[in-house]
This record gives structure tokens, C-alpha cells and sequence, in this order.
């Protein structure tokens, strides 16, 4: 009785529990992973280095935490101050990270059946996250209290949201799929406080704006380009990148003739008012629904002999890029996968060189990479001692047709067909390590026994690689060679990217395999 | 023409002559449901048990994890009227108006608060909440006040209005991770709050200040739980007959999220 009354007397309004700060968003401390890529370079290279080439090998499971009723999570989770924060659509999990016993849950209701979920953002004492009836949830992160919520879009038009958030100062960045149902896209921010709405940019341009003159007719009513993937930010630079999807109907351009941007772009927009600065298109006019929203990878390195602020980004359409993220100027494209039968080669500007005929038909054509593409949301990773980058590769061609299709409001498929991807044996998955400023290929490792891309990649200064596969291995590789130096069965098909952070001064590495968390640490 | 729109007309008549929609003459106040719940314990707990809850020979009424197949004010009141033939569930012989009032009774206890109509005022109430009542110090609605307690922003379409009563005037189970603890480190720190987790390794404390400080046992000199919620009681007495039932009527109205879907199957007959 005592003991209630002292704590009904100390309960507060305000929380002035763990909360994250600007300057830690921006300095990325490595006992902690605040971002879906760990860091707003989204290289995914963390400073621990306690798991390592040398001690792997005593790397054992340390904790498995079971999300219900989930089948194939895509969760990245992030951890502040050794509490960790995982997610399924419609779900968010808040775990003791040392232990794996959960603190608290929360579950949206009516649930709307629309997945995956990517993960949480978090800033001061809240953790944000995005739904599949397009809602923005702002939660205490303490407690799982709904602090506000605010509707991005129509969830009845078809629209949802399955990208985990950013936050860039005090705003949260959230974006919009689907991208296969002609519905256009939306990047927003909203006041991370209130959840009111600042901007909203709009990839497809609306006649009359810079860039309308690429859509021909009215195609630019049901164009696409929607933002289902988490971008990255560079705070000295002030700008924002973030990846588009593809052009709609996916499969045939035909009623949509032009470059149509900014689908298949990264655009670089300025976070305080949405404004665009530059745009760089990788695939005009696509028609293989090689969604553009590849993480891209903010490096700064020497290139021919300067020090450059460069962006690497591994597009769905095979090639491997290196731009200026300063301008957006094309400095260098190569392709990072072998089957590639749809561009000869790119430009001096960077526009692919398009080979007649490779495209998709009425009876059918073999396009290489298949529309699934040679790399997908699966996070690259980028190690600034090793100097290389590292990137889940899919090499396999598609018979791709198309037909036409009228666009029906209500988030119906507006796709005018698609491929049948060619699943023989030159169908394979590989973790390549590209050099970052040739794109040549300095290792690779085959996920033998996948037959699709599988989960994203982890750096550290262990000098180790983490690659998830789909076929259920979680594995080290030296980051130097490829080699495989540890790996642990997991028993359920991985489609997400690990982490690691550290308690106490313990390091763990974590992964979200099917329906668990799976957390790693050394066995002394 | 004209003939046949008289025509139609008429046969729109006979139609909704033959589905009527009765609904309860005697309306759904708590007084008449609370007069139903005297009539039902006195003639329906031969086999239901008293309250509607489970009896020895007929099922609960009220339980939250099964979904009811009569629903409706007309579906109820045909059960209690006539049976259910084939079971032993028999006819009630009772007069209509008894009738209606075992209905009135068992349509209250299925609800949730905000099904119902609770009278009093809800701005008043909020202020009670934040203010004299100091229910705002551990429990949020709608993102404004503390952690320590549940959140209550959809308590009205989660609890019904007799367990929202019960909760602020009577001693009740302590909740699933809310049980309050104190614990010592070794080191000698002492923090005190709700474990929202615990076993034998580990503790998961939510702290008075509203954080959270994550324990191995191993860490841990001792870890004390308290038998007793945090969560005060008496509110009929502490506060005034206004503020209390201003407090209940806000707190009824509480639903930003359905968790339970209102009442459905209006005009319906179940059989």
C-alpha cells in the first residue's frame, strides 16, 4: 500500500525515459542501430568489431523471439539503449535486447491483411511506423502508447504503407506503395511532434510542372511511382535520396510513351520543404517494372583523383552506379550481373543503351534481368575498409509479356502483364563485392540452393560480412575474401537484412528469420 | 401509371408489414436492464449461472471469446419467448415485459461501455481525469498523460461499463504487466515501478520516471512485487456523485480504436 502510494505520487505526464537525439541520428553510435540502414549513409557498416574474423567461430545463438502468426518478416529492427523495436504490418514488438522477453506489444485494429512491414523509425521518446491502411502511428516507445496517427492516404483508393520511416530534423519521411496498381506515389513529411503534414512530393509531375512533358496524354493519371523502400540522407549536404518505383502499367509502355519521370529516379529533394534539387533516371520508360528504390549508399572517396561525395546504387536493371550525389551527375555505370540483354551499354550521361526487340511482347521475349531484377530491396552494404561494396545479386532472365489493361480505381493490378522467370540453371543467387568507384568484381559467393534473392547484408569492422539467405543459412563471410567463416540454420526462409549492436559492452548480431528474431552473440 | 405506382405503393406497405422490427418498448436505460437483471437471476439461473455468467447446466452470456449467434433485441427476446426447440432451452412463460427486461439485461452485459449510453458530462469528466482524479498521472488518452497505467483511448469500446465501474471503485486483479515492483541492484541502486516482464533471468521494469531499465536476475539483489495494483480505488467515494459519473461517461465514450465491433444484428431474428 505504501509502495503504491509512493509510485501513484511519482507517475509523470512527461516521459524523460531513453529517447534519441538529432546528433545521435547523425553520428550513428554503433552500440545502438536507429535506422533501417543503420546509419543515414545507409552503408550498413557498423564500428563493433568484437565479433570478428578471429572470434567468430564462438558465435552462438543467444535468444530467439517468436512474432505471431508471422510467416516471412522483412522486419529490420532497431535498438536504442539495449531495449529493440521489430515489427509485422499492423504490429510493433518492443524487446529487452540482451534477453529476447518482450516489454510491449501493440497491434493495430481493424487489421488491414497487407504486407510486409520494414521496421520502425524513432526519435526522442517515440517510434513511428507506417500501416497497411496507410496510416502514420506515432508510439511512445516506453510503452507502446499511441501518441498520435495521421492518414498518409486512402487506404479504400488502394494505397498502404510498408517502408519503415525516416527522420530527418524532427520530421518523419514516409512514403507510399503499391507500385503495380497505377495509383502515383508520394514521398511526405510530418512534423514528427504533432504528425501534422509539411510536404508532400509528388514523383509523378502534374501537367505543367518540370517533367510532365514525359508522360504522353493523360498517362500521368495512373503513372506509379510510388516509395516502398527507406532512403538515406547526407546532413552536411542537407538533401534527401530516395529511391522511385516504377512507371504503371509495369509491363507496357505503350500508352505511356515518353521518359516518364521520376519514376525509376532517385530524386534528391530538400528535407525541410520537399523541393526537388536533381533527379537521376536510371531506366526511362521502363516497361519490366524495375522499381528503382534500391537503398542508395552515400560514400565519400577519392575519384580520379578528388575527393568526391559519391552515391553507389545497384539498380534492378543490372547496372551498378556512381553518381555525384552533390549535382546528381552520372560519374560511372557498369553491370554488376552477367545475363543483361535489354541495354548495350549506358551512355556517357549515364542513359542506357537500348538493344531493339528486348522488351516485353505479345508472344514473349527473354529480357535479362528478369522484372524481379538483379537486386531488390535486400540492403547493400558498403565497408570503408574494405572499399567495397556488397550487394545481394540475382542472375536469371524472364519471358516477358505484355497486353493492354485499363486502370480501375480501387487498388486494382494495373500491371498489362509480367514474366515467366526462367528457373534454370543459370538461375542463381550470388553476394557479390564490387569495387566501389569501378563497380569490378572483386569476390563472389554463391547462396547455393536459394532460388530468390533472400535477405540484405551487414557489414562490420570485425571484418565480416553477414548475408541472410533464403534458403534459411545465416552466414559470415570474410569481407575481404568471400569466404565463408561461420554460419548458423535457422530453419525458415530469411528475407531480411541483419543488424548488430551491443549491451553492456556484448556484441550481437540479429536477423529476422521467417517468423522469429534471432539474435547472436559470442559464447563467452 | 398511377394505378401501378398505387400498386407498388401498397405492396411496398404489405412488405413491411410482414418484417416487423420490434424493438424494446421499454428502451435500453440502465434502469431498465438493472430491473431485467433482477427478473433473469430470478427465473433464468435454475440453469444460467447468476449474472449471466456460466451456470451448471446453461452457457455464460456475457463471455468475451465466443460470438453469439442472437444478438439482436428481436433474436433475445425470441429466445426467451419461445426456446429453442431441440435443446433445453425451454420457453420462459414469462409476460412480453418481463421479456423485454431479461432482454434489456443481457444486451447491457454483452456491450461495451460505448454501446451504451452513459449520462454525464465528458468534458467535465476529462477534467476529472486530469485533474482532481489524477488519473492522467499514469494513464494516456488520445497521446496526453503518463505510461505507468494502460493506455485508455479505446477503453470504452475494449471493457464493459460494469468492469469500468468496478475499476475505479473496488480493488481488482492486477493486470498483465503492470504488476508493481522494486527492485536493488547490487550496487545498491533501488528503482521502483511495473514489471511489464519478468521471469527467472530476467526483469523488464518500467520506471517511475516513465523509463525503462532492462535487468538480468544476475544483476539483481533483490526484486520485491507488490500484491496490490497501483491503480487507486474508491473513486465513488473520493470524488463527488457529479465527477464520478462525468468521469464514467468520458471514459464510456473512449474509442479511437473498435476493438470489439458494436453491437450488431439489429432487427434480425436468430433462429
Amino acid at each position: 500500500m505504501r509502495l503504491r502510494m509512493m509510485l501513484a505520487g511519482a507517475c509523470v505526464t512527461v516521459s524523460l525515459a531513453a529517447q534519441v537525439t538529432d546528433r545521435q541520428l547523425h553520428e550513428a553510435n554503433s552500440a545502438n542501430w536507429l535506422t533501417y540502414n543503420g546509419s543515414y549513409d545507409s552503408r550498413r557498416h557498423s564500428a563493433l568489431n568484437q565479433v570478428s574474423v578471429s572470434t567468430v567461430d564462438t558465435l552462438v545463438a543467444k535468444w530467439v523471439f517468436h512474432v505471431p502468426n508471422a510467416t516471412a518478416l522483412q522486419t529490420v529492427p532497431i535498438v536504442l539503449d539495449g531495449v529493440m523495436y521489430v515489427t509485422q504490418p499492423n504490429e510493433i514488438y518492443a524487446i529487452d535486447a540482451r534477453t529476447g522477453r518482450q516489454i510491449w506489444d501493440y497491434h493495430r485494429v481493424p487489421a488491414r491483411q497487407k504486407g510486409p512491414n520494414r521496421g520502425v523509425a524513432i526519435w526522442r521518446d517515440k517510434v513511428y511506423f507506417t500501416t497497411p491502411d496507410a496510416f502514420l502511428v506515432a508510439l511512445n516507445a516506453a510503452s507502446g502508447n499511441v501518441v498520435w496517427e495521421t492518414k498518409l492516404a486512402e487506404a479504400s483508393d488502394g494505397y498502404w504503407s510498408p517502408a519503415a520511416p525516416m527522420i530527418v530534423n524532427g520530421k518523419v519521411i514516409a512514403g507510399s506503395a503499391p507500385g503495380d496498381h497505377g495509383l502515383n506515389g508520394f514521398l511526405d513529411a510530418y512534423d514528427a511532434t504533432t504528425g501534422e503534414r509539411l510536404w508532400r512530393f509528388n514523383p509523378i509531375p502534374k501537367p505543367g510542372e518540370p517533367g510532365s512533358e514525359t508522360w504522353a496524354g493523360e498517362s500521368w493519371k495512373a503513372g506509379g511511382g510510388n516509395t516502398w523502400l527507406t532512403g538515406s540522407y547526407d546532413p552536411e549536404l542537407n538533401l534527401l535520396y530516395w529511391g522511385i518505383g516504377n512507371p504503371a502499367p509495369d509491363f507496357n509502355g505503350d500508352v505511356r510513351k515518353g521518359d516518364n519521370l521520376y519514376t525509376e529516379s532517385v530524386v534528391a529533394l530538400d528535407p525541410d520543404t520537399g523541393r526537388l534539387k536533381w533527379y537521376f533516371q536510371f531506366t526511362p520508360h521502363d516497361v519490366m517494372d524495375w522499381d528503382a528504390v534500391e537503398v542508395p549508399v552515400l560514400v565519400d572517396a577519392m575519384y580520379e583523383g578528388k575527393p568526391r561525395k559519391l552515391m553507389a546504387h545497384a539498380d534492378r536493371n543490372g547496372f551498378y552506379y556512381l553518381l555525384d550525389r552533390v549535382t546528381g551527375k552520372f560519374l560511372h555505370g557498369t553491370p554488376f550481373v552477367k545475363q543483361l540483354n535489354w541495354a548495350s551499354g549506358l551512355t556517357a550521361a549515364g542513359r542506357p543503351i537500348l538493344v531493339p526487340g528486348v522488351e516485353p511482347s505479345l508472344l514473349g521475349t527473354k529480357v535479362c534481368p528478369a522484372a524481379i531484377g538483379a537486386a531488390n530491396w535486400m540492403s547493400p552494404a558498403y565497408s570503408p575498409e574494405t572499399g567495397l561494396f556488397y550487394v545481394v545479386a540475382q542472375e536469371g532472365c524472364g519471358i516477358a509479356n505484355k497486353s493492354t489493361e485499363t486502370f480501375r480505381p480501387g487498388g486494382f493490378q494495373y500491371r498489362a502483364t509480367g514474366d515467366v522467370e526462367v528457373r534454370d540453371d543459370s538461375w542463381k543467387v550470388y553476394v557479390r563485392a564490387l569495387d566501389l568507384t569501378t563497380g569490378k568484381l572483386k569476390w563472389e559467393q554463391e547462396r547455393v540452393g536459394s532460388t530468390g534473392f533472400g535477405g540484405g547484408l551487414l557489414s562490420t569492422a570485425g571484418g565480416l560480412l553477414f548475408s541472410g539467405e533464403l534458403n534459411g543459412e545465416f552466414v559470415a563471410l570474410e569481407a575481404k575474401t568471400g569466404k565463408a567463416l561461420w554460419h548458423f540454420y535457422t530453419g525458415q526462409r530469411i528475407t531480411a537484412s541483419p543488424i548488430t549492436y551491443s549491451v553492456n559492452g556484448k556484441q550481437f548480431v540479429t536477423i529476422a528469420a521467417g517468423s522469429d528474431i534471432m539474435s547472436f552473440g559470442l559464447l563467452k | 401509371m398511377k394505378l401501378s405506382l398505387i400498386v407498388a405503393l401498397v405492396g411496398a406497405g404489405w412488405l413491411a408489414a410482414q418484417s416487423p422490427k420490434p424493438s424494446n418498448p421499454l428502451g435500453d436505460a440502465p434502469a431498465v436492464a438493472e430491473a431485467g437483471r433482477l427478473l433473469y437471476n430470478r427465473s433464468c439461473t435454475s440453469c444460467h449461472g447468476p449474472d449471466g455468467g456460466e451456470g451448471a447446466r446453461g452457457p455464460a452470456l456475457d463471455f468475451a471469446g465466443r460470438r453469439y449467434f442472437r444478438v439482436s433485441e428481436a433474436a433475445i427476446f425470441d429466445v426467451v419467448k419461445n426456446g429453442i426447440a431441440g435443446t433445453a432451452m425451454p420457453a420462459s412463460g414469462l409476460p412480453d415485459t418481463d421479456v423485454w427486461g431479461i432482454v434489456a439485461f443481457v444486451r447491457n452485459i454483452r456491450a461495451t461501455a460505448s454501446d451504451l449510453v452513459v449520462p454525464g458530462d465528458e468534458r467535465n469528466g476529462m477534467a476529472v481525469f486530469t485533474g482532481v482524479g489524477g488519473c492522467s498521472k499514469c494513464h494516456m488518452i488520445r497521446g496526453q498523460g503518463g505510461v505507468l497505467g494502460p493506455d485508455l483511448s479505446s477503453i470504452g469500446a475494449q471493457a464493459s461499463l460494469n468492469r469500468l465501474r468496478d475499476s475505479l471503485t473496488k480493488q481488482r486483479a492486477i493486470p498483465n504487466g503492470y504488476r508493481p515492483v522494486t527492485v536493488t541492484t547490487l550496487k545498491g541502486e533501488v528503482f521502483r515501478g511495473v514489471a511489464r516482464n519478468s521471469d527467472a533471468f530476467s526483469l523488464q521494469l518500467l520506471d517511475e520516471s516513465g523509463k525503462l531499465r532492462l535487468f538480468e536476475m544476475s544483476e539483481l539483489r533483490s526484486a520485491v512485487f507488490a500484491k496490490e495494483s497501483l491503480m487507486p480505488y474508491g473513486f465513488d467515494k473520493t470524488l463527488n456523485k457529479t465527477q464520478f459519473q462525468d468521469l464514467l461517461a468520458m471514459l464510456s465514450r473512449q474509442t479511437r480504436t473498435k476493438v470489439k465491433p458494436t453491437l450488431q444484428g439489429e432487427n434480425e431474428v436468430g433462429r
